[in-house]
């Protein structure tokens, strides 16, 4: 949970969070301060959400600003706007917090221009799987009211929902919080210069948050200290199903090289994978030979090698939204293995994904002393060391 | 019917027929209608499938290709691709229950100042019968 | 041209078939479904050694990838190999050498009369050996299994149209009928010469294989104007295809959509802020990512014309968009315009490649 930058405002909660959201939200967009909003709309079909730019003030009614499932990562609409050019409107986007990680990673990665965009965020309970959505929206919405009041993702939330601990305030421009106070009120915390401002243009005529802000973070401190402590199980779990030699071949023994969780993977935002390029194709007569060398051979190819690749190229930017799990055709628990390399990355460089507190890319950068347990392996290695023994 | 309702039909023409067609109707000081948005192509064999489309889908009520007579392409056989392609794109239209009528495949050489005049103005006619694109207001593309 | 009887089952008897190709260095390896025993996960291997022949599961209704995909690039390794391929996969890979995407030249394809295959969630909830069971029961009869693919059960080209070696494994079995092999080529005739069985000059019967043809035009009537309901007009396009969240997994598991990077993947499709602001003025709001309709309708005129109604499309969709069905249904149409069959002939040309000077008169 990052710090509020200014005084936090309460908005009226007796007609429910939604009503006072799009309330809040019809009043900002009047207001002329943001050109535009990005918000989460029924489909047609009415069984998923589709990400929306709308600057029609009427239409705000049919968003929905907490959709129980996560069809798109919401970082991929902001790519799209800003991608090729960054434009003078000011958008402002409500979305869950690792959509926002997500999308100051891709703005370090150059694939996100944050110049003109307000960055929202709300406390997240979690959400259901796309699968389980998609084939009973009406009992998937019932799920999901169960752990969004409780606030702790149950059976029925995406399993990686359980042990995220970055669901409440990140670096977002402004954050809507509830948890603990909703029956008092719904918080809208400042959590950037930027969101200070913003709130402050709009002179908004609500009461101070000023009191509610502790009892909304200690709850929030009370749920991380859960979700930690599944997580720590969570972890542990992972950890035992991936170590040796042949962790990794048992847990993606299904993969069938559809790359799915690479194309939706917010931070993946290569155009062309190398995985899926000519560089990476496998010379046809080295694969027969290596079939010949054991006997035989399982294709395609160099499925293990591609989400070992994945993991060295982006678990540094991980956020652990679990998209990947939940675009798997054939139920890989991808995510998990992901969330949990990327935290021993992540940590190995003292990086977290996600931040915009000023530290660049990890490998954008080194320290010319750094990274005491690489430095050991080259020791060891060397002739006299350990690893000869 | 809404009377103001004004159609907007993207037009790709080639350069070496359709278009000077339509630069001759001009000269010739023929009236055609202003829906026309022409866009110059070398060959009508330029406009891939994904470009009526994305027009279609974008809201153009119409969308015309214009290309010179089978056998007179400047590049010899591109309009006879463009042919393929313009029916294949119609199949599709028609499979999927869209109005193909929004898309048409005119033949129109650099001499026939008044055939693209008079094309522009019955295509125009018939797609205001259509109405507007339903493209146009969909949010959900 | 020629048959090979040999008194086993179907299963059995290819695995003898494969044991000779290999074990007399007929070919240098051989491509098959596998399930591996250990864990009961199911791939696609690439077997050289003869010790190996009997992991294989060369007939088992279960397609993790269709082979033609992976067969692309193996098949250029100047080796021989044997190809098992359900008849979808041989003509898939028949649509990729057209676009010169793969060659036929060394290898011998041997398919089957197809009973269709398991959908993949099925495969991978657990042990297939039951439904196996069931399959084999049922597909023996002529009948459509309740739990394959819905494009499996609408397929009717479940008999391979130009495999050097064809096997019969569905439709109407005499029992003690013994493993069917029927020879198509030169290649496969030289190849089979000395193998064990009965051998003779039998031809496929159609006849055991016209019930399954039957129930599949039914079938086939049946998801089509289901497909024809729901998916029309704009309003039904953005009903069936509006919850896509653009993974675009169904193009890469696709057979026939062979670029390495797809035109919607392209910069082409990046649009400037203009473009956004003129949606925002005329409709107030606009869908992001862009063009999900798009994607679909592009790829549909791109390459419909040679879907071969595999079902790889549906099965990876997260969503559960039926893919496969809208685009096998609009595929037989376009084919049919250009009275193309996806697969049928290797030297027969991708229709937007090639154009007749009188054709189309009512259009222009």
């Amino acid at each position: 949970m990052t710090e509020a930058t200014g005084t936090p405002f309460v908005l009226n909660t007796d007609k429910g969070l939604e009503t006072s959201l799009r309330g809040f939200l019809r009043q900002l967009l009047e207001s002329g301060n943001i050109g535009a909003l990005i918000l989460p709309l029924k489909v047609p079909s009415g069984d998923s959400f589709a990400w929306i730019m709308l600057n029609d003030a009427g239409m705000i009614d049919d968003a929905v600003p907490f959709p129980a499932t996560m069809p798109v990562q919401g970082a991929k609409a902001l790519r799209s706007l800003t991608r090729k050019e960054r434009g003078e409107l000011t958008v402002m986007a409500l979305m869950r917090p690792c959509e926002i990680r997500a999308g100051i990673e891709l703005s370090k990665l150059g694939q996100v221009n944050t110049e003109n965009l307000i960055l929202a965020t709300y406390d997240c309970a979690g959400a259901v799987p796309l699968q389980s959505y998609v084939s009973d929206p009406a009992a998937a919405e019932k799920n999901f009211k169960e752990f969004f009041i409780t606030g702790e993702p149950d059976q029925n939330a995406k399993p990686i929902c359980a042990s995220c601990t970055d669901f409440s305030m990140v670096d977002s421009d402004i954050h809507f919080g509830y948890f603990g106070v909703r029956e008092k009120g719904m918080l809208v915390i400042p959590g950037t210069v930027r969101g200070t401002d913003l709130l402050k243009k709009m002179d908004l005529q609500t009461a101070s948050g000023s009191e509610l802000l502790p009892v909304w973070k200690a709850e929030v401190e009370k749920l991380t200290e859960k979700r930690s402590s599944v997580r720590k199980i969570v972890f542990k779990k992972t950890e035992k199903d991936i170590s040796g030699f042949t962790g990794m071949l048992n847990v993606f023994e299904n993969c069938i090289g559809c790359h799915n969780c690479q194309s939706v993977c917010p931070v993946c935002y290569c155009r062309l994978c190398y995985f899926g390029s000519e560089a990476s194709r496998t010379n046809p007569e080295a694969m027969v030979n290596e079939a010949v060398k054991r006997g035989g051979i399982s294709l395609p190819p160099d499925r293990i090698m591609f989400h070992t690749g994945r993991l060295a190229h982006m678990s540094l930017s991980c956020v652990s939204c679990g998209q990947c799990t939940d675009a798997c055709p054939v139920s890989i628990p991808v995510a998990d293995v992901f969330s949990f390399v990327a935290e021993q990355t992540q940590h190995t460089f003292e990086y977290k994904a996600g931040r915009n507190d000023g530290k660049p890319l990890p490998l954008r950068d080194f320290k010319k002393s750094e990274l005491p347990g690489v430095h050991k392996l080259v020791k060891d290695a060397e002739p006299g060391g350990t690893s000869h023994e | 019917m809404n009377k103001e309702f004004t159609p907007r039909i993207t037009s790709f023409l080639c350069k070496w027929c359709s278009y000077t067609g339509a630069d001759l109707a001009g000269t010739s000081r023929l009236q055609y209608s202003t829906s026309i948005i022409p866009l110059q192509v070398m060959c009508s064999s330029r406009v891939d499938p994904v470009f009526l489309l994305k027009a279609y889908l974008s809201g153009s009520d119409g969308v015309l290709m214009g290309g010179c007579h089978p056998g007179d392409c400047h590049y010899e056989t591109g309009n006879y691709h463009t042919r393929r392609r313009f029916a294949l794109v119609k199949e599709v239209f028609d499979s999927l229950g869209l109005e193909s009528a929004r898309l048409k495949l005119s033949w129109i050489s650099a001499s026939e100042g008044p055939k693209f005049a008079r094309v522009a103005n019955e295509y125009t006619e018939e797609i205001r019968k259509l109405g507007e694109n339903p493209t146009r207001k969909s949010i959900f593309l | 041209m020629s048959s090979i009887n040999i008194e086993k089952s179907a299963e059995k008897g290819i695995n003898d078939l494969l044991r000779h190709l290999l074990g007399n260095g007929k070919v240098d390896a051989v491509l098959a479904m596998r399930m591996v025993k250990s864990s009961g996960a199911w791939d696609l291997a690439l077997v050289t050694d003869v010790k190996n022949l009997a992991e294989l599961s060369p007939l088992a209704p279960v397609m993790t990838v269709n082979a033609s995909q992976v067969l692309s690039n193996l098949s250029l390794s100047g080796k021989k190999i044997a190809a098992v391929l359900k008849p979808c996969e041989l003509r898939g890979f028949v649509e990729r050498v057209k676009r010169e995407q793969g060659s036929l030249e060394n290898l011998i394809t041997i398919s089957h009369t197809c009973g269709g295959v398991f959908p993949l969630d099925l495969v991978v909830e657990g042990s297939v050996d039951d439904l196996l069971h069931k399959y084999e029961k049922v597909v023996a009869t002529g009948e459509i299994p309740s739990n394959i693919r819905d494009t499996c059960k609408a397929c009717e080209h479940f008999i391979p149209m130009n495999a050097d070696i064809t096997i019969a494994a569905a439709g109407e079995c005499k029992p003690g009928h013994g493993c069917m092999i029927y020879i198509n080529s030169d290649k496969a005739k030289e190849a089979l010469l000395e193998c064990t069985g009965h051998h003779g000059n039998d031809l496929l019967d159609p006849i055991s294989l016209e019930k399954l043809a039957a129930a599949r035009a039914k079938e086939r009537e049946k998801l089509f104007s289901s497909i024809e309901k729901d998916c029309s007009g704009l309003d039904g396009l953005v009903n069936i295809f509006g919850k896509c969240v653009g993974c675009h997994g169904c193009s890469r598991v696709c057979p026939i959509c062979y670029c390495t990077l797809c035109d919607f993947e392209s910069a082409n499709f990046d649009y400037n802020l203009p473009y956004f602001e003129e949606h925002l003025a005329r409709k107030g709001a606009l869908r992001l990512p862009p063009d999900t309709m798009l994607f679909h309708m592009g790829r549909l005129t791109h390459m419909s014309f040679s879907c071969v109604g595999c079902g790889m499309c549906s099965d990876v969709c997260p969503v559960s968009i039926p893919v496969a069905a809208v685009f096998s249904r609009t595929g037989a149409k376009t084919a049919s315009i250009f009275d193309y069959v996806p697969g049928r002939d290797v030297a027969e040309e991708i229709p937007v490649m090639i154009f007749k000077e009188e054709e189309f008169p009512e259009l222009g």
